[in-house]
């Protein structure tokens, strides 16, 4: 009785530990980027390396700001947020349609989930010629549009989902109250959809953000986001290190912090997309 | 009440309600779905170059280029390769993890938060954050190294033929197995207890149990994870880029950075469609094949 | 006018034929019940006249317009749904108001509108919770609520109670009812409870494979069916069945059981029987129609039998004790406190005069 019990804490003590130490392990790089972004310059390329900054010092972000790049984060901002509002608002109401009244069938369900699978890189080209053809190069709406319609498979398969969870009486029940069908939809579907919305949201927002190869050919001077500003402090010879850091530490501190709020909406949304299938 | 009219019959708006619900998603899908496909076959048909901007019919010129470019091929193999490599050790890391952190455990909840940041940080930024820890001089990498080793390591980690692989092979790792992490657990949350407690009865060893029960009925997410992470790794363009920027010369350059070079770089415009229609191809050649699979398997 | 008018209504989905021409009309004020078995095509009816299905064929009539095309929010119609369908994210009070403010009802009726509905199915303290804290009677007074506050022309309920446990079906049956001698509407009730459709209905409508198998009274469906089908579904325990035949016997006629037991049939039935002399029959035997005989009774009409108890069910107010009765298993009535045991021998009065007879080829009731 009490070798089991021991045995049983010493089991959990080494989970404890493994999952401790796994932790330590995958949160160090992150580690290392936060402190390096508060070095000085000697600091950071001293050797051999220290592992805490002697004196935390905020001057690397001062010369962000200072110099205007980091209205990056600004820019990364507005994209991000835009294209997912429009996304889940589109996205949304085409699941609606799929998931109700099964527009299109298969082959239109079919189609948009294969729009997923484009590889970026085989129709970036095409989609940056166009764009000069618009004269949308380096503006918000280009680089806006561009990410709702990347991201929008993925909405209208995860939220059409969500609403053929939702039971279909709530709705008959609102049509024969007196709603009409956009009623319906907004005052019965979305509510009821709450979570999803806002897993999906997530996902959609954080894609959005985190994304290079089209904001790296769509943009120029105007709109230019946090990734590809990092890129900008990539030398031939060396890095400037000081500010990759700190341009990287403001791209993504807001991400975090939006994860740390909707932690609980993440996992559950990475989780039923796939075990919906 | 007073019927003194007539109800209102259903109205056109009324009854294709559901056509423009979709109607606006699908005008925006055709922007990257069926506008560059057009293009892309068009183009590949044709002769533009850096230099050249004839765009008459050159029949398959392109596509017979294709299969002597010896460098897209390699990009194909670096592609494979990453893929090979990376897939299964982040299939397998995540199920260990997973399995570790399925019971219950104090604090459990903030260590999947905390596991999760990895997937949230940009690949370029993730991509930048190993290449200072890889840093020859002032990289934590070489540093724990040297501890180990006793004397000192200054290993190129993005410039070393020998180590590149590892180098970028390490950072992908590290940014996605979380992701598998987080998948699988959700799978092994949903196993039927009741056919784990038959099992334990029956005097099934653990590994037994785990083949024979376990993993059947995670396959299926499983399915999706590989199929989802597979896709990424085939396009995979951020970490390297940030990385090594497909170097030394073109030895971890991807199929998707050799496609960059060709179209941004070198503005070898016709073959670079040929190229992203070979892509699209290969591509859903493999989506088809792997869909048809986890469709039989259900 | 006819509050409802069908006329040959057709619904398809996909391959499956589920209403095959029906036509009804219910006149104002009336409480029908439609119904049958799973898939008789009840709902789908029901779905039909809401507007939230499209009719295949025929029309649908609701105070004398056609309104095939005419969309569920403009029908004048109330609807009750199974599982309730409540907005969980709002309270008992905005649940009931849902539908007077799709319809902009100006805000100071609403309130008074709202507590009446409430007060008149007995919810009203509940008015400030939320769904999920209200037990499964409480759900569907607030689903009947809302239903009563929309003072519409049409009242739909699709199984309201089949969700709940029998205790409170029987309380809601009575409520209801109630509901339904207070507003004086025309309500279409769904189920697939006899017991409801008998106790709650001023005219059923039994449905069976998307057909009218016959409509009217409760109580002229059970003792006046017109199909075997009818006969069988009706009737708690229901109906037993025993092969017969027709035959002339000491002047009259008598049904002949496959054991050679004769019943004679009373003189008023036989001249509907008089054409059918040495036919096969089917005769209908509801449990009150067999009772112990008692030495006293010599009512005409009664036949006697003597059969060995084979089962033995007590009820509390009445013990049912299945029989063999000419090859076939039947139930007869005996008193609560009757103190048989199974295997005894006992004798049985069957009430000729009550039985129906049935012609085993169409199922049609003879007599």
């Amino acid at each position: 009785m009490n070798s089991l019990h021991a045995r049983r804490r010493l089991r959990l003590g080494l989970r404890l530990g493994a999952a401790a130490a796994i932790t330590l392990f995958f949160l160090f790089p992150v580690y290392w980027m936060f402190m390096i972004s508060l070095k000085t310059p000697d600091e950071i390329y001293s050797y051999p390396p220290k592992w805490v900054p002697g004196q935390f010092q905020v001057g690397n972000y001062g010369v962000l700001f200072k110099d205007g790049d980091a209205t990056a984060v600004w820019h990364s901002l507005l994209v991000a947020g835009g294209s997912t509002l429009i996304a889940m608002f589109l996205g949304t109401i085409c699941a609606y349609s799929l998931a109700r009244f099964k527009t299109g069938g298969e082959h239109l369900a079919n189609w948009i989930i294969s729009q997923r699978m484009v590889p970026p890189i085989a129709v970036v080209f095409p989609i940056f010629l166009l764009y000069v053809w618009f004269g949308w190069v380096d503006t918000y709406v280009g680089v806006i549009l561009l990410y709702t319609a990347f991201n929008l498979p993925y909405v209208i398969w995860m939220m059409r989902g969500y609403i053929l969870d939702i039971p279909a009486a709530l709705e008959e029940s609102a049509l024969v109250d007196g709603c009409t069908r956009w009623q319906v939809i907004w005052k019965v579907v979305f509510p009821m959809c709450r979570a999803g919305l806002f897993a999906t949201a997530i996902f959609t927002f954080v894609f959005a953000w985190n994304e290079f190869l089209f904001a790296l050919v769509l943009t120029r001077t105007e709109v230019v986001t946090y990734t590809v500003q990092v890129t900008h402090y990539f030398g031939g010879q060396s890095n400037f290190w000081a500010k990759i850091s700190a341009m990287s530490v403001l791209g993504t501190l807001p991400i975090f912090i939006v994860v740390a709020f909707m932690q609980r909406y993440l996992v559950r949304g990475i989780s039923l997309g796939a075990v919906k299938g | 009440m007073a019927h003194a009219a007539a109800p209102r019959q259903a109205g056109f708006a009324d009854r294709n309600f559901k056509y423009f619900l979709v109607g606006p998603s699908i005008l925006v899908l055709l922007l990257i779905g069926i506008f560059p496909l057009v293009y892309l076959l068009v183009v590949s048909f044709q002769g533009i170059t850096m230099t050249e901007t004839d765009t008459g019919f050159v029949g398959l010129r392109n596509f017979a280029h294709l299969f002597h470019d010896q460098r897209l091929w390699e990009a194909l193999l670096h592609t494979v390769i990453f893929t090979a490599i990376a897939l299964p050790i982040e299939l397998v890391l995540g199920l260990a993890m997973a399995q570790l952190f399925l019971d219950r455990m104090p604090g459990r909840a903030v260590f999947v938060a905390l596991l999760v940041l990895p997937v949230v940080v940009s690949p370029i930024v993730s991509g930048a954050t190993w290449s200072l820890m890889f840093d020859n001089r002032f990289g934590p990498i070489n540093q724990i190294l040297g501890w180990i080793a006793g004397h000192e390591m200054p290993l190129l980690w993005t410039i070393n033929p020998h180590l590149v692989y590892p180098s970028i092979i390490a950072a992908e790792i590290w940014q996605w197995t979380p992701f598998m992490f987080l998948l699988l657990l959700a799978a092994l949350a949903n196993v039927d207890k009741s056919q784990l407690e038959a099992a334990a009865i029956d005097g099934a060893s653990y590994w037994r149990t785990f083949f024979k029960i376990v993993l059947p009925a995670i396959w299926p997410v499983m399915a999706v994870a590989i199929l989802i992470r597979g896709l990424d790794l085939f396009r995979l363009f951020d970490i390297i880029w940030a990385l090594t920027s497909g170097g030394p010369g073109t030895m971890t350059e991807t199929l998707s950075i050799f496609t960059y070079v060709k179209g941004f770089q070198q503005f070898e415009t016709s073959y670079t469609a040929a190229v992203a229609l070979l892509i699209i191809v290969l591509l859903s050649v493999v989506v088809f094949a792997a869909l048809r699979r986890v469709a039989l398997a259900r | 006018m006819a509050d409802l008018k069908i006329t040959g209504l057709q619904k398809y989905y996909g391959p499956v034929h589920a209403v095959r021409g029906v036509d009804l009309e219910i006149p104002a004020g009336e409480f029908t019940v439609l119904v049958g078995q799973s898939g008789c095509g009840k709902s789908t009816l029901l779905r039909t006249v809401a507007g939230l299905e499209e009719a295949d064929g025929g029309t649908i009539e609701i105070a004398g317009e056609v309104v095939n095309h005419v969309l569920p929010r403009d029908r004048d119609i109330a609807m009750v749904f199974q599982n309730y369908a409540l907005y969980p994210y709002m309270t008992v009070f905005d649940n009931i108001a849902f539908g007077l403010r799709a319809r902009k009802t100006p805000k100071a009726e609403i309130e008074p509108k709202v507590r009446r509905a409430a007060q008149m199915l007995a919810i009203e303290p509940l008015l400030d919770r939320y769904p999920r804290q209200l037990s499964g009677g409480q759900l569907q007074r607030v689903a009947i609520g809302r239903t009563v506050v929309r003072n519409a022309r049409l009242y739909l309920f699709d199984e309201p109670l089949s969700n709940l446990d029998a205790q409170l079906r029987d309380e809601m049956r009575g409520e209801i009812k109630r509901l339904h001698q207070e507003l004086g509407k025309t309500m279409i009730y769904v189920t697939h409870d006899q017991i409801e459709a008998m106790t709650m209905a001023d005219r059923i409508v039994l449905l069976r494979e998307g057909k009218i198998e016959q409509a009217g009274a409760p109580l002229d469906l059970y003792e006046r069916p017109a199909t075997k089908y009818v006969a069988g579904f009706l009737g708690s325990p229901s109906m037993s069945f025993v092969p017969a035949r027709i035959v002339t016997d000491d002047g009259g006629l008598a049904v002949q059981l496959d054991d050679g037991v004769r019943l004679g049939v009373p003189a008023g039935r036989g001249e509907l029987l008089s054409k059918r002399r040495d036919q096969p029959i089917l005769m209908g035997v509801r449990p009150e129609h067999m009772n112990r005989a008692s030495s006293g009774d010599s009512r005409p009409g009664l036949a006697r039998h003597t059969a060995a108890i084979e089962l033995l069910q007590p009820t509390g107010s009445r013990t049912y004790a299945t029989f063999q009765l000419g090859g076939a298993q039947v139930v007869a009535e005996l008193q609560a406190h009757d103190v048989s045991q199974p295997g005894e021998r006992v004798e049985l009065a069957i009430d000729m005069n009550r039985v129906v007879l049935i012609d085993p080829a169409s199922e049609r009731v003879i007599a």
